[in-house]
């Protein structure tokens, strides 16, 4: 039953309750990544990491076996396709080791660096982001693991890595991360026989967007698309270079050259990630 | 009093902990419900304006500090949404068993759109126009189909917490 109140000591509270809120909104907006909000914001995601671990570790068995039933009379045909693309993946793997062993000479004798720094930091993830808003992740690997800001993540095997996202915050035993697919997110790219370069952002669920790309380039249907290595003013990108992004799903021409855009379709499954690993961040020299 | 506040406490975490494990992977056309503005609409619905002020609040801060956006506008939101829904229901005759579901729906709606209007004036949202309309059409009907699940729960974690009535002379 609704108890009567009294007006005015509820007015009076919603405007109190109202006020806190702005003035936390204009603190956060001056003080950004510092500050002792930022320091609540850790403390309220450290305490929350053991609990959303405990709630993944029950209920994703249960999920995968409802997706697993979800899926099952399209296994065999699965099943099928896999095989056949396994035998013609295993002739591709072999070609590749010798194109490795030739690009590693190549790259020894131009003095390149390794790209993919050494200790990668392997994560599982614990929680999605809590918004309809932010595409993130929660990973149960932090600060003590070694994990820090603006580390990139990828998933897939170690000889061919897919971009995830990159570390926007880190406790001591989780971190969040920024999935591609967030449209805050911005990566340079490259198209790989195109050779052209451009600028790839989120859409949520939708494919990724890259812009900027050389108006008139030829570019073909799932043509993979990597990270590309660049520096500003002597400070190297987020991502380290020949990370697979995805492969490009349609171009979007318009009457207006300049908005054009190629629409790429992320290579790692956002929906169903369950591990991933942190990679140390390059730092510049 | 101390019983209240703390399973108040725990219905907010735990929504928290729902939405952002379960709920995530339990998408409605991609996109999940957004279960903190449910609880302050069916307890602002139970218990009034002042309580649906005070929950929308806290969990509205609870949540803002669980994301890597700007704090305080689901606060700011639910606070306002909170103390609105409860104020209606003083004025809403009706003993419809549809009403929860109704006040739910269209308070998840409002809620979503003022937040994504704040956002915006912040310089904060950078999703499209039709993925914000999607994404509140979308989250006020899975929000309103949860209700009467989660209506009776909150309703007994309300009421069995609700300090027995002291009369002095």
């Amino acid at each position: 039953m609704v108890t009567r109140q009294r007006p005015r000591s509820t007015r009076l509270l919603v405007v109190v309750l109202v006020s806190v809120s702005l003035a936390v909104i204009t603190l956060d907006y001056r003080q950004g990544e510092s500050g002792p909000l930022a320091g609540l914001g850790d403390a309220a995601k450290t305490a929350m990491a053991p609990l959303q671990r405990a709630v993944t570790n029950v209920t994703r068995p249960i999920g995968n076996f409802f997706t697993g039933l979800a899926h099952l009379p399209t296994l065999a045909d699965e099943n099928d396709r896999l095989t056949r693309e396994n035998a013609a993946l295993k002739a591709q793997i072999a070609r590749d080791a010798y194109l490795r062993i030739q690009n590693e000479e190549l790259q020894n004798q131009l003095g390149l660096e390794d790209t993919l720094a050494p200790d990668p930091v392997a994560a599982v993830v614990i929680a999605n982001g809590l918004s309809n808003f932010e595409w993130s992740i929660t990973i149960n690997r932090g600060s003590s693991d070694g994990v820090a800001l603006d580390q990139p993540v990828v998933t897939g095997s170690p000889d061919a890595p897919m971009l995830v996202g990159h570390v926007v915050s880190v406790q001591t035993d989780s971190a969040d991360v920024q999935l591609i697919i967030d449209p805050r997110s911005a990566v340079a790219a490259v198209l790989t026989s195109a050779h052209e370069r451009g600028l790839i952002t989120g859409q949520g669920d939708a494919d990724l967007k890259m812009t900027d790309v050389e108006t008139g380039t030829e570019v073909e249907g799932n043509e993979p698309v990597f990270t590309l290595p660049y520096e500003v003013a002597g400070q190297p990108g987020l991502y380290p270079p020949g990370l697979l992004i995805g492969v490009v799903s349609r171009t979007v021409p318009s009457d207006n050259a300049t908005q054009e855009y190629v629409e790429v379709r992320p290579a790692a499954d956002f929906a169903t990630l369950q591990y991933v690993v942190v990679l140390q961040a390059r730092t510049g020299d | 009093m101390l019983r209240r506040v703390l399973s108040i406490t725990a219905v907010v975490i735990t929504a928290l902990l729902l939405q952002s494990t379960v709920f995530a992977d339990l998408k409605l056309l991609g996109v999940r419900p957004e279960l903190m503005y449910l609880v302050t609409i069916v307890i602002a619905f139970i218990e009034g304006p002042n309580e649906g002020a005070i929950v929308g609040f806290a969990g509205g801060m609870a949540q803002d500090f669980l994301l890597n956006q700007p704090k305080g506008i689901t606060a700011l939101t639910l606070t306002l949404v909170g103390y609105a829904a409860g104020l209606s229901r003083q004025y809403i005759v009706s003993a419809s068993p549809l009403l929860p579901m109704i006040l739910v729906a269209v308070g998840t709606a409002a809620g979503i759109a003022f937040y994504q209007v704040v956002a915006f004036l912040l310089g904060q949202l950078d999703e499209t126009f039709t993925y914000g309309l999607r994404v509140t059409l979308l989250t006020a009907a899975y929000n309103a189909v949860l209700t009467p699940i989660l209506f009776p729960v909150l309703r007994r974690v309300t009421e069995g917490s609700r300090p027995t009535r002291v009369v002095r002379f």
